[in-house]
């Protein structure tokens, strides 16, 4: 807008002056907010600080008292629309917004648009319950975010710790309601969600009014927790109270200590548990082996196993057997043999002359052994052999007598 | 027979239970029954060790484990 140079620099006053006649030409606009430290000076005038309910920027806004009367008494934290103006300060160089007109936005509005915004964000599908994680069994450390020092997070710890002794923090404590709540909530909650140790996160609050309430349905701050990878237990006011964060959480605890429960076990149910199973396991195994054992001592007891004599001494008997059969055959043997010896015998006996000559023949033989049977064959003088039925005669042939 | 450790329980039981009932079926020879025999004997041997192995492993862990309660 100047043309300048470390050589041409342009004085404040002529910077400051054009800054104020950019602004004034700029006309009245409505803003929305919270206020903050409202602070009616002695004077017609009025100085309040008008946040913003999502992030942490403000601005400074005055007025005539007049003009904030129409609004009192205001509740803290009040959400405010006003129809102001920017004004430059050229002593200070400062900008304020002039307010001519406040108006509170109501509860009634308020509930319109968080109504509104419940349908946007569920028809998102932002609060669909396939999108809900389960809570680990046993998480390594808890994250909880709760208010500075307040009973939801002695409710919280104590509880858990009850249950499970070991369970391990990680606390942040913030701001929960007013202005700097959702900033605050929303820079704990990212700051826990890139924690790999932390994997399970309370984000509690007592109860509280509506407006106490409001920044636990700001729409970033529901947003960011729909974004959490890590699963998130909301415990926010009473049971009555419903802010939008515990739609989108994915497990809303009616108060802390229902949430202290949901995410530890308890150590003694835990600890009836697993001796139930070991139970189980030592009668499963027990079974198991005596079921062996009677199979080995089964076969152990069998009567080859128990006496194994049996091998040996049914061969023996085997043995004896084959030697008294071999007795009896070869006995046997011999008697049939002893039978045909004296049938040949008897036979031979009826073939022998023997009983000719008992008749009363004789056999006479010549020298030599041959039998005499031819008269005409023996000249005389030749000696013969009689034999008789008992005894031998020597003869010698007188004559032949044909 | 240090190899023969080596075999498992199962092994052990089911040819135990093969050459006890070769041996009662008297088809072998003395010398292959006496030979099973001492086979069967060595088996069941090591069936019995690892059984009792096993049972006092049970009966050690389960007085450990009624110490440790309580």
């Amino acid at each position: 807008m100047f043309e300048t140079s470390s050589e041409k620099p342009a004085p404040v006053r002529v910077v400051t002056e054009a800054i104020k006649e950019y602004l004034d030409r700029l006309g009245p606009i409505w803003i929305e907010g919270e206020i903050s430290e409202l602070n009616e000076r002695s004077g017609g005038m009025a100085f309040m600080r008008l946040r913003d309910t999502s992030a942490d920027m403000s601005l400074s806004v005055m007025c005539y008292k007049t003009v904030l009367a129409s609004v009192q008494p205001l509740p803290a934290n009040a959400r405010v629309v006003i129809h102001a103006k920017a004004s430059w300060y050229t002593k200070s160089g400062t900008l304020t917004m002039s307010a001519k007109e406040i108006r509170q936005v109501g509860v009634g509005e308020l509930l319109a648009r968080l109504e509104e915004l419940k349908g946007v964000l569920a028809k998102e599908g932002l609060f669909d319950s396939d999108r809900k994680v389960s809570l680990p069994r046993l998480p390594k450390k808890v994250g909880l975010i709760c208010g500075r020092n307040t009973d939801a997070m002695k409710d919280v710890v104590e509880n858990s710790r009850r249950r499970w002794p070991a369970v391990e923090f990680e606390i942040r404590e913030v701001a929960v309601q007013g202005s700097a709540a959702v900033v605050e909530v929303s820079q704990a909650l990212a700051e826990l969600e890139a924690r790999a140790d932390v994997d399970v996160i309370i984000i509690t609050r007592g109860g509280g009014s509506f407006e106490d309430l409001l920044p636990f349905s700001d729409e970033s701050l529901v947003r960011l927790a729909g974004s959490c990878l890590t699963p998130i237990v909301s415990a926010i006011g009473h049971e009555k109270d419903s802010p939008l964060l515990d739609l989108v959480a994915d497990y809303r605890a009616s108060t802390p200590t229902d949430a202290a429960k949901r995410v530890v076990p308890d150590i003694a149910q835990e600890i009836a548990d697993i001796d139930l199973i070991r139970q189980r396991l030592f009668r499963k195994v027990t079974h198991l082996l005596d079921f062996e054992i009677s199979t080995i001592s089964h076969l152990t007891a069998r009567p080859v196993m128990k006496d194994p004599m049996v091998i040996v001494t049914s061969r023996v008997d085997q043995i004896s057997t084959a030697r008294d059969r071999a007795a009896r055959t070869m006995t046997a043997l011999i008697d049939s043999e002893k039978r045909e010896l004296k049938q040949v015998r008897a036979h031979l006996r009826s073939l022998s002359p023997q009983s000719t000559l008992d008749r009363g023949y004789s056999v006479a033989t010549l020298e030599g052994g041959a039998i005499a049977r031819d008269a005409a064959k023996i000249p005389a003088g030749s000696n013969l052999t009689i034999r008789l039925a008992k005894g031998s005669l020597e003869a010698t042939v007188e004559r032949r007598v044909d | 027979m240090a190899a023969e450790k080596k075999i498992s329980y199962e092994q052990a039981r089911d040819e135990l239970a093969e050459i006890v009932e070769s041996l009662e079926s008297g088809s072998a020879t003395l010398e292959e029954s006496l030979a099973l025999w001492e086979r069967g004997e060595a088996l069941a041997k090591i069936c019995q060790e690892w059984l009792d192995g096993a049972k006092s492993k049970i009966a050690a862990s389960r007085t450990s484990a009624e110490d440790g309660s309580e």
